[in-house]
């Protein structure tokens, strides 16, 4: 799995690609919790590139959200893909993550999201 | 039948993955539902890498694959110490906080799980898809690896 983040608008987006589990997952947690930290209005994780992802990945992303509410940090995904979708679904957080369809959805409504998920 | 053994470091989890992965899709099962029985042993077999083994990884993990006429069964053996089934249960996901997924999705995407009593040294865990049917673990979730 590859992180790369870029920053848009003053808003972090990571770029995730291949498979996030058990091996992957540390360098996605380092990645999104150091952006989550260094005080931006958003992060956003684009989850286009993501083939599969397990538990630890998902815990990581929980993780990311609970940081993001305690630093009032605006915190999205986008470009799910079927398997990621299903995986977030099984796991009944598919509605407790706040998910756009693409970048430009993001950027569009990430000042809206609300501190405990949801969009304005 | 088909059996592989690995060293118990996560990077080579994808093997494991896309050899059950392969193999469900040979059996008929479909795309999507051959990627979550790829998961719940992905999940599986990192439970072992992560409570038996610690973190260690210069284990070994064994998977072995059996296709009969109406299931798959998938075995995963350890050479860990024992596993306490009764203190293994999915956490309520009602909780939200990291971790404690791994054997939801066990007892959510298998249709059967439980642990070779008879298995003498480590842990054998065996993992059932049926091919006629879906359903949750079959069981009454008393055994599958904590995670």
């Amino acid at each position: 799995m590859m992180v790369q983040v870029r920053n848009l608008d003053k808003i972090s987006i990571l770029d995730c690609s291949g498979d996030v589990d058990l091996y992957s997952s540390p360098r996605l947690r380092e990645a999104l919790l150091a952006e989550i930290k260094a005080d931006g209005p958003g992060v956003l994780v684009n989850m286009s590139g993501v083939a599969y992802i397990d538990s630890s990945g998902i815990a990581t992303l929980v993780e990311g959200l609970q940081l993001s509410r305690q630093t009032k940090t605006h915190f999205g995904l986008y470009g799910l893909r079927p398997n990621a979708r299903s995986v977030l679904e099984l796991a009944r957080l598919h509605k407790v993550f706040t998910i756009f369809e693409n970048e430009a959805e993001a950027l569009e409504k990430i000042g809206s999201i609300q501190p405990f998920g949801g969009v304005k | 039948m088909m059996r592989i053994v690995l060293g118990s470091e996560p990077r080579l989890l994808n093997i494991l993955r896309a050899v059950v992965k392969f193999h469900a899709q040979e059996a008929g099962i479909s795309k999507t539902d051959a990627e979550h029985v790829a998961l719940a042993v992905d999940e599986a077999a990192a439970n072992v890498i992560r409570h038996t083994y610690c973190g260690r990884h210069d284990r070994l993990i064994a998977l072995e694959v059996r296709r009969l006429p109406d299931r798959l069964e998938f075995l995963l053996e350890d050479w860990g110490p024992k596993v306490r089934e009764e203190l293994i249960r999915p956490r309520p996901l009602e909780e939200l906080r990291p971790g404690g997924l791994g054997t939801f999705f066990i007892y959510s995407l298998m249709d059967e799980c439980s642990y070779d009593p008879d298995f003498e040294e480590g842990n054998r865990l065996k993992l059932v898809k049926f091919l006629s049917r879906k359903g949750a673990c079959a069981n009454d979730g008393s055994s599958a690896k904590s995670g």
